[in-house]
């Protein structure tokens, strides 16, 4: 590598300043979003209470499609909240010094992703009021959850990584927070004092902390692999007519994480834009994961041409009716998911200079996401509509309700993120400054010490 | 944890040469089990209630153009897709072979709506009222379903279940015939035959071996409790 | 009794621990504060690889494997619900919810683990300064007056916690490692409060 990413001669005054530089007290522009962002929020459940209230004959749902936006948005966010374990654990535990500036970005926006991600399959029941129904509780109704149901596995799985992310994140943030709690005055010094823990940084304290950071990084990763698993099982395990396929689960895995790494780029670009971090991100982070994208698109691809190939060939007439009916009746979307999830990142990714570029990259990553929440809708929809039973053929449209909910969502995860930015360091400033410590082999201390900048 | 035993396997045989797609079958269902009354907008989008409906197809080229009709409700499949889907055992198997569905406990997931391959499980999207004086033809023996609630035809369970009362008290088992879903007791031409398919003599086993039955999308291997007898128009002596 | 001196760089810093060392305090007695991990031995030497919180996760993870498996299969067989010709207690879903919950718990033990090997959450004050957040290190010395039962850690032996200054008296202890201290260029010194 031949740029140099850290100026190396900033003081560690001046780092944290810069890094935290997201917790000064917020500006209009802040506020403007905030407010902008919870009146979608706010119409979202605006449009929930009506469907409460109504019925969800209010969603554009009907038999046979008895799935749809919802569940879209399911699936869909679930795959974001993948981005968190692909950037951090995987490259913590490969050891790539440049995921350090990106790690909080990335495992914060898997805390957020599958929390919103955790709420669908509620906002879609049809009875939402007796959710309770499928905790597993002693209780007098005589009432029990069935463990046979993947809904249930979908439930332990999403519970055991929202609590898995969470403390994830809270792990990688623990010394940031004690240097936030020593920088701070009034009600933040004592929100993180609490936080922090009495975290004093001292060497016993750092070497148990690496150790459970590897530890942690290792346990979570085949968590996230079997969340989207067991998403896809939802659909594998069925008797419709392309959703039953063996090629779901590593294919949705597959999927979650193109979708995740996109999305964290995408997040990068707005971070390092608002708070001026264009010294800790550079184009050298943007190059590497642009290659990450490059790879896992070249996955997908695989994947996809795996899944319709088998068909196409086989041509079980069923089988081949749902993937005729969507190509048919959703053909710009298709094309337009085939552009973004494998054409464009393809080509435009194998370019360093592409990659190096900011606005391309902003571009080629958000089509990206429109590309896997439309492979998502057609992987769900078109399979419903066309069932076994020609008689009962349908189709579906999503209603005001559903699309103000999805919008809401959007909407949800991005305040989420504005608070978060606001409370909480934005960039593993300790893990940033270990690195700029270490940049140099010098005589350190009472040791010399090999430089690690080099290790890319 | 007991074995689930019984020595009924219900059952029902539908004779496609008999159907004649009256629709008398649809109407006896919809009064007996509290079947929701829709409007035009709701059959309009598709969210109509009938648990047994009339598929009719078209067959031939005009002017030699036939029409033939075949009756689906829920076929209560022995392999039910539906039932290991519900996290909340809404759906569930009981010992007599019934596909059975409780609305209470039922929390609206629409997963076995979606696994169902006959697709015959409906939903409630609407909450439905019975105009005035129809609210007086509801039956007692059956829960009247909220919106938010999947449900399906039960074989007519309630009619089940008070014959087998009945031969409880009377220390014997049910007889052929004793007991018939609305559709069967209703259907003028005689097509659908409902009995015990655990007894060879029963009426509804003996047609059921006839070398015209077929069950509907056998190749799924969902092993549904109906038959049917195809049907032998001319169009298939050639 | 416990000071802490605060210094401005790593190199005063590693002096300062040479120079402590040189007086006759142990490693043990030793420690270093900084906001950035500096590799053991740069700063003081924690002397233990061998840490034991990952017994924990383990731990967690089976005791999790248990309660998986008995959620899963345990309560399907008190409660057997015949549905669509599936056994009770079915081997594919079972093996997934105990493997959830196996992951849960042992991501649970590896945290609950490391907190308790590093003894947060601390409930007492502890000598500590602000300015170690910007990039100062602080070196802690703990101070064992002659004649004290000195508390070893699990892992140190006997004779590495007690120093041979040990038989001085607090005070004239004190005094000798705040003389190393200004030696190597500290910025202040924290004395315990209380006694």
């Amino acid at each position: 590598m031949s740029d140099k990413r850290i100026p190396v001669s900033k003081s560690d005054t001046l780092m944290n300043d810069e890094m935290l530089s997201s917790l000064r007290p917020p500006g209009l522009a802040w506020y403007a979003l905030i407010a902008f962002l919870g009146a979608v929020v706010a119409w979202g459940l605006f449009a929930f209470g009506y469907q409460i209230t109504r019925g969800m004959y209010v969603t554009g749902l009907d038999r046979p499609v008895m799935w749809g936006l919802y569940i879209v948005n399911f699936v869909f966010w679930v795959g974001l909240s993948h981005s968190g374990t692909m950037v951090s654990a995987i490259l913590r535990l490969s050891q790539a010094n440049w995921r350090r500036p990106i790690l909080r970005a990335a495992e914060a926006m898997t805390v957020f992703s599958i929390s919103v991600a955790g709420l669908f399959p509620l906002i879609h029941l049809g009875r939402n009021w007796v959710f309770f129904y499928l905790i597993p509780y002693p209780n007098q109704r005589g009432l029990w959850p069935n463990f046979r149901s993947p809904l249930l596995w979908d439930a332990m799985a999403i519970t055991t990584y929202i609590i898995g992310s969470v403390l994830f994140l809270y792990l990688g943030m623990l010394p940031d927070l004690a240097v936030v709690r020593d920088r701070s005055s009034g009600w933040r010094h004592a929100l993180f004092r609490l936080l922090a823990l009495g975290w004093r940084g001292t060497a016993h304290e750092w070497t148990v902390y690496h150790k459970a950071s590897t530890l942690m990084a290792a346990l979570i990763i085949p968590v996230a692999v079997s969340v989207h698993s067991i998403v896809a099982w939802d659909f594998a395990v069925t008797v419709v007519p392309g959703w039953h396929s063996t090629i779901f689960p590593p294919y949705f895995v597959i999927g979650a994480i193109l979708s995740g790494v996109a999305a964290v780029i995408t997040l990068m670009i707005i971070i390092r834009r608002a708070f001026h971090l264009e010294e800790y991100l550079t184009p050298l982070h943007f190059d590497n994961m642009g290659k990450l994208l490059l790879v896992i698109s070249l996955l997908w691809s695989y994947a996809y041409f795996v899944e319709v190939q088998t068909t196409w060939y086989a041509h079980e007439p069923i089988e081949w009716e749902v993937f005729s009916f969507m190509s048919g009746r959703y053909t710009v979307p298709l094309l337009v998911m085939l552009l973004g999830n494998s054409l464009l990142p393809i080509t435009a990714l194998c370019f360093k200079r592409v990659r190096r570029s900011i606005g391309a990259m902003l571009v080629i990553t958000l089509l990206v996401n429109v590309g896997m929440l439309i492979e998502r809708f057609l992987i769900i929809v078109p399979s419903l509509s066309h069932k076994n039973m020609p008689f009962v053929w349908g189709s579906y449209r999503p209603s005001w309700v559903e699309l103000s909910i999805t919008a809401a969502a959007f909407a949800g995860f991005a305040l989420l993120y504005a608070f978060f930015v606001k409370l909480f360091p934005m960039v593993a400033l300790s893990d940033v400054r270990e690195l700029e410590a270490r940049s140099v082999s010098v005589p350190l201390g009472r040791a010399e010490l090999p430089s690690i900048a080099g290790k890319e | 944890m007991e074995k689930l035993t019984s020595p009924y396997k219900w059952g029902m045989v539908i004779d496609l040469d008999r159907c004649t797609g009256c629709g008398a079958c649809v109407v006896a269902c919809q009064a007996e089990n509290n079947v929701a009354i829709c409007d035009k907008k709701e059959i309009a989008e598709g969210r109509n209630m009938h648990w047994l409906r009339i598929e009719r197809f078209w067959v031939g080229e005009y002017p030699d153009v036939r029409v033939r009709f075949l009756p689906v409700m829920c076929q209560h499949c022995h392999d039910a897709p539906c039932e290991p889907v519900c996290p909340v055992y809404a759906s569930y198997h009981n010992p007599d072979g019934l596909n059975g569905q409780v609305y209470n406990r039922c929390v609206g997931t629409r997963y076995c709506g979606n696994n169902c391959p006959y697709a015959v499980r409906v939903f409630n999207f609407y909450q439905h009222e019975w105009p005035k004086p129809l609210e007086n033809q509801l039956s007692p023996d059956i829960t009247v379903r909220p919106r938010g609630v999947m449900e399906k035809c039960s074989f007519c369970i309630q009619r089940i279940r008070r014959v087998k009362e009945t031969a409880k008290g009377e220390g014997r088992l049910i007889r052929d015939g004793e007991v018939q879903p609305a559709c069967a007791q209703t259907c003028p031409a005689e097509a659908l035959t409902f009995g015990n398919m655990a007894d060879p003599e029963s009426r509804a086993a003996r047609l059921a071996r006839s070398p015209r039955g077929f069950q509907l999308l056998e190749q799924l291997g969902t092993h549904p409790s109906v038959i049917y007898l195809k049907g032998g128009g001319r169009e298939h002596v050639g | 009794m416990e000071i802490l001196g605060v210094f401005a760089d790593v190199e005063s810093a590693g002096r300062a621990v040479d120079g402590l060392l040189g007086e006759g305090f142990t490693e043990a007695q030793v420690t270093s504060l900084s906001s950035v991990p500096y590799p053991d031995g740069v700063l003081a030497k924690t002397g233990r690889h061998n840490t034991w919180f990952h017994w924990l996760a383990l731990l967690g993870g089976i005791g999790g494997a248990c309660a998986g498996f008995l959620l899963a299969a345990g309560t399907a067989w008190v409660y057997p619900v015949q549905t669509g010709d599936k056994p009770i207690i079915a081997l594919y879903p079972t093996a997934i919810v105990t493997y959830e919950f196996t992951m849960l718990f042992a991501m649970i033990g590896a945290i609950v683990g490391m907190l308790l090997e590093m003894k947060l959450p601390s409930l007492k004050k502890r000598l500590y300064d602000p300015a170690i957040a910007e990039g100062c290190i602080g070196i802690s010395l703990s101070i064992h007056p002659g004649g004290e039962a000195v508390i070893c850690e699990a892992g140190v032996r006997p004779e590495e916690c007690i120093g041979p200054v040990s038989s001085l008296s607090a005070a004239e202890q004190k005094e000798r490692a705040e003389e190393v201290m200004r030696a190597a260029g500290v910025l202040r010194i924290i004395g315990e409060v209380q006694p």
